[in-house]
């Protein structure tokens, strides 16, 4: 019986006006995408190489000094730029491209014994490096057509447009009391239209899908990996549900009210404020309400304003330069202890700094979730690897090379037996070169685990949206008057 | 009889549901809208006079002639409030160089959040709310004018009474119209009452003029998405196909076809060529400019005078000359009463190039996008209201335009003060410059004149599309069997 109905939903929907409509609009976007995409692709390819080889360059040059890497670090991290960017692009535009690994940006030089010693912060990782808002940039291209928006905005919108008058149409027109005449159970009905709205809107979507795939393949911008394909087949999940929410909402609204037009009308307003207004309006206004405690980016000499400086005077370290003998002078041990601690500490305040600013973007979305726009948004962009929560796996990925560098910086030093192996103070460690292949080298890479963990929650809360709804139409379809 | 009929449609229109939605939704969204722009203004500002202050002390503090390179500042327009447009790109800061005329192309946008993740952060403005919220609720008011008593039969009724058909129409707009101005005029006066209040923001006469003028072209845009729908009502045969056809319109003018035409023109208007030819020539000016220049000896090379110097600046400051060099003091008036004025000519001879590549690119690029815009008229609605505000490219390039006036006052002050031969170009050592009588860099704001008649072209299509749609709509009715 249920297949019986939603056959006839299926074929009274498919020969619809609107349906050539959602076809037409959906592949004509997909193709938008996909020509736009093949531009992009190859230049942020090229980019992003330059990037990484002018990377290596810098990396080899320091290599000559063991103590050169110390004070430079490994230069400029880049992130590598996701090859789903057609699915999400994620604002990359208003993002960092890379962290930088560079020089503390301070330099010392007390008069010791009546000469000057020269000194300097060693690396530590910088996490500023946003694009600048270019004049060549006010080309009004405010919305970028990715799979997002064609999910979001466009198919939301054709799932109410199909669904609008799925109940209050056949009240209208006396159809359902026909239907009902039988012995049909009303939540088969339903079922029923659930089913064919949704089959037929993601007949819409698949093939929108694989228009743009193919033609993305065709022009050979489209080689992914099975990790890849995974995530696509993630973005695809994400969006039936994501549609479905929709055709819930629809199918719920339809019951409520007895006229086709007035429940189109209830629909087109929530959609204007769930789907457009919300997600860009309500973050904002509650991120603008928690602005960042910390203000400022840190300056690389808050180490004297903060008084670490003076502690470590206090115990004599402008009075003695460190020497490079072995057993170490307490002056040498006393300059690496104070040249960790200031490395460290610099590192600490600028990941401070930079928690306090995403703290208030989280808080920001943390309330778009409100509307399921924004969380399909944020599923989508996570499993695509673009946006915010990409930059911050980014980041940690950054963080955690930082880490391995340090500790290969230690073992190289290590394994030169003329050093007095005090880190990280020019005097303690080695000042030979090092071998450029036994560098670890930053690869960033975004982990499967890591796109779905992310995306999880937000699925989860479409699903509950979507129950809700679900749950609401059963509930006003059986108390209805036919 | 027409007040009778106008009085009917007011009163059936406001006893309605979607009459509540629309005051409701309207209030809220421009109300929250208006606290984020509100308080996004009040930052600019305070950010804007801080740098004025600093400015004023810093522009003034040169202690030579060839010092003097002061920053200038753009006030931010209150009215981005109601328009955003590119007040948020383009450049309000401008240093005056000698070797360099300013233009807009090449500046940055200095940072406008405390927190550059905020840009993740979408804003929308006043302006943006209306174009989506009043097109659509002007299309749900009158889906069913026509369309809806023809199917209840009351239209039939209606015309057998002695009633042109003509007076129908007109009272039908008439009674919407009023309708619709009501929640749009409230938000509109919550929006002027909360900046009032709110003691940020302070309008001049002018201002007013310009806020009436945003006020008039949201009516005229109101109303011709009213007679688009009304067009369509009297097409169709039913509410059901009027409403679906109404938002198919509405989408495609409000989201697709802006949004693909924009991605279409930055696409496919190809400015890379010319401006790479542009800057081959722009690099053969400079060498032969630095060929001139090795010519010549510097003559205080070596006298430890502070200095700032590159292609389109040479700055210099000896407060001290010592005593081998006092005899070069002839040939340094010399060396730089020829290189000053040729690094001027230079920078014009630039500019020269710069000026008509840029006009041949950026601004034929900018023209098309705007003209491509236009055939939609939330385009148009777009351009007028971002002309109204003055935060177009126009006000963005007459920031420049105001800069290079001021370039040339200072340059006419040097020649006037025979600076480039003086002592006091290059040295402080005997007194340093007094700068009471340079004249001082405010922005003025172009007259509201200057802006109505960048508006008034673009208002008078969408002004012109109301009759015709009108007559359209008259002609289709009245051939219609009822």
């Amino acid at each position: 019986m249920l297949w019986h109905i939603m056959k006839r939903e299926l074929f009274e929907q498919m020969s619809s006006l609107r349906f050539a409509f959602a076809m037409f609009l959906t592949v004509f976007l997909m193709v938008v995408n996909a020509l736009c995409h093949i531009d992009d692709y190859k230049r942020q390819q090229a980019e992003y190489a330059r990037a990484v080889s002018e990377y290596l360059v810098k990396l080899e040059q320091n290599s000559t000094n063991l103590y050169k890497l110390v004070l430079n670090g490994p230069g400029e991290l880049h992130k590598k730029p996701s090859l789903l960017s057609f699915c999400a692009h994620g604002s990359e535009n208003n993002l960092p491209k890379f962290a930088s690994g560079k020089r503390a940006g301070w330099g010392r030089s007390p008069v010791i014994d009546e000469e000057p010693y020269n000194v300097s912060g060693i690396w530590r990782l910088k996490y500023g490096g946003f694009p600048p808002v270019k004049a060549t940039d006010i080309f009004p291209t405010f919305l970028k057509i990715d799979w997002i928006l064609i999910i979001s905005n466009v198919l939301s919108f054709l799932a109410l447009v199909l669904t609008f008058d799925a109940i209050s149409g056949e009240v209208a027109h006396g159809t359902l009391r026909l239907t009902l005449s039988n012995s049909v159970a009303r939540r088969t009905v339903l079922t029923a239209k659930f089913l064919s709205s949704f089959i037929s809107l993601g007949t819409v979507f698949i093939s929108g899908v694989l228009v743009n795939l193919l033609l993305l393949h065709l022009s050979g911008t489209l080689q992914l990996n099975a990790q890849e394909w995974n995530r696509i087949g993630g973005i695809f999940v994400v969006g039936l549900v994501y549609i479905s929410v929709f055709i819930a909402l629809g199918i719920f609204i339809s019951t409520l009210v007895s006229n086709a037009s007035t429940s189109l009308v209830i629909l087109l307003l929530i959609w204007v404020i769930w789907v457009i207004l919300v997600p860009s309006m309500l973050g904002t206004i509650m991120g603008g309400l928690n602005r960042p405690s910390v203000r400022g980016d840190p300056n690389p000499a808050y180490f004297i304003r903060d008084g670490l400086l003076d502690r470590y005077k206090a115990r004599g370290l402008d009075t003695e330069a460190p020497t490079r003998t072995y057993p170490p002078t307490p002056a040498t041990l006393l300059w690496a202890e104070f040249l960790s601690e200031e490395a460290r500490e610099g590192a600490k305040l600028n990941k401070t700094y930079l928690n306090a600013q995403t703290h208030q973007i989280q808080i920001a979305r943390e309330f778009n979730r409100i509307s399921p726009t924004a969380i399909a948004q944020y599923a989508i962009e996570s499993l695509a690897g673009t946006g915010f929560q990409r930059h911050l796996n980014f980041l940690k990925n950054a963080e955690r090379y930082a880490d391995e560098f340090n500790n290969f910086l230690i073992s190289a030093d290590r394994a030169d037996p003329d050093s007095p192996h005090i880190p990280f103070v020019r005097e303690g460690m080695s000042d030979k070169p090092v071998s450029f292949k036994s560098i670890p080298k930053f690869q960033d890479r975004v982990r499967l685990a890591e796109a779905f963990k992310g995306a999880l929650l937000d699925l989860t809360l479409l699903l509950l949206f979507f129950t809700v709804l679900f749950a609401g139409a059963h509930v006003s379809f059986q108390r209805k008057e036919i | 009889m027409l007040w009778t009929l106008i009085r009917r449609e007011i009163l059936s229109n406001l006893m309605t549901f979607r009459f509540f939605v629309a005051v409701i939704a309207c209030l809220s969204l421009v109300l929250a809208s208006t606290i984020v722009l509100t308080n996004d203004y009040a930052r600019r500002l305070a950010r804007y006079n801080a740098d004025v202050i600093k400015h004023r002390q810093s522009n003034f503090s040169a202690e030579t002639y060839s010092y003097f390179t002061p920053e200038l500042d753009k006030p931010p327009n209150p009215l981005s409030i109601f328009n955003q447009g590119l007040e948020k790109h383009a450049a309000s800061r401008v240093q005056i160089l000698r070797g360099e005329v300013p233009y807009l192309w090449k500046s940055h946008r200095n940072a406008d959040y405390d927190n550059p993740f905020q840009r993740l952060l979408t804003e929308l403005d006043i302006v943006s709310i209306f174009q989506i919220l009043l097109s659509l609720l002007a299309l749900v008011f009158a889906y069913d004018a026509i369309a809806g008593e023809r199917e209840a039969g009351t239209l039939r009724l209606m015309l057998a009474n002695s009633v042109s058909r003509g007076l129908i129409l007109f009272s039908k707009y008439i009674g919407a119209m009023v309708c619709l101005l009501l929640p749009f005029l409230l938000s509109f006066l919550f929006a002027l009452v909360f900046q009032r209040l709110s003691g940020v923001t302070h309008y001049t006469l002018d201002d007013f003029v310009r806020i009436g003028g945003i006020f008039v072209t949201s009516l005229v845009y109101v109303s011709t998405f009213y007679l688009i729908g009304l067009l369509i009502s009297s097409a169709t045969r039913y509410t059901a196909t009027s409403l679906i056809c109404s938002i198919f319109v509405w989408i495609v003018f409000t989201f697709i076809y802006p949004n693909v035409s924009l991605f279409m023109v930055n696409r496919l208007v190809d400015i890379e060529e010319k401006l790479e030819q542009a800057n081959r020539e722009i690099d053969q000016i400079w060498e032969q400019f630095y060929r001139e220049v090795e010519k010549r000896r510097d003559p205080l090379e070596g006298a430890g005078c502070s200095r700032w110097h590159g292609g389109t600046n040479d700055s210099r400051n000896c407060s001290y000359i010592p005593s081998e060099f006092a005899s070069e003091i002839p040939a340094a008036k010399a060396y730089y009463q020829f290189l000053a004025p040729f690094r001027i000519r230079t920078g014009e001879k630039i500019w020269s190039v710069r000026k008509q590549v840029f006009v041949e690119t950026y601004t034929r690029k900018y023209a098309v996008a705007r003209n491509t815009l236009r055939f939609s008229p939330t385009g148009l609605y777009q351009l007028t209201t971002e002309a109204w505000a003055g935060t177009g490219l126009f006000r963005a390039e007459d920031f420049f335009t105001q800069a290079r006036q001021y370039r040339q006052t200072v340059l006419d002050y040097l020649y006037d003060k025979k600076a480039f031969g003086s002592r006091l170009w290059f040295a402080s050592d005997r007194g340093k410059v007094s700068w009471d009588d340079m004249p001082r860099f405010s922005y003025r704001p172009p007259s509201v004149l200057d802006d109505a008649s960048r508006a008034l072209s673009d208002l008078l299509i969408l002004f012109i599309l109301n009759p015709l749609l009108f007559m359209i709509t008259f002609t289709v009715f009245s051939r219609e069997e009822v």
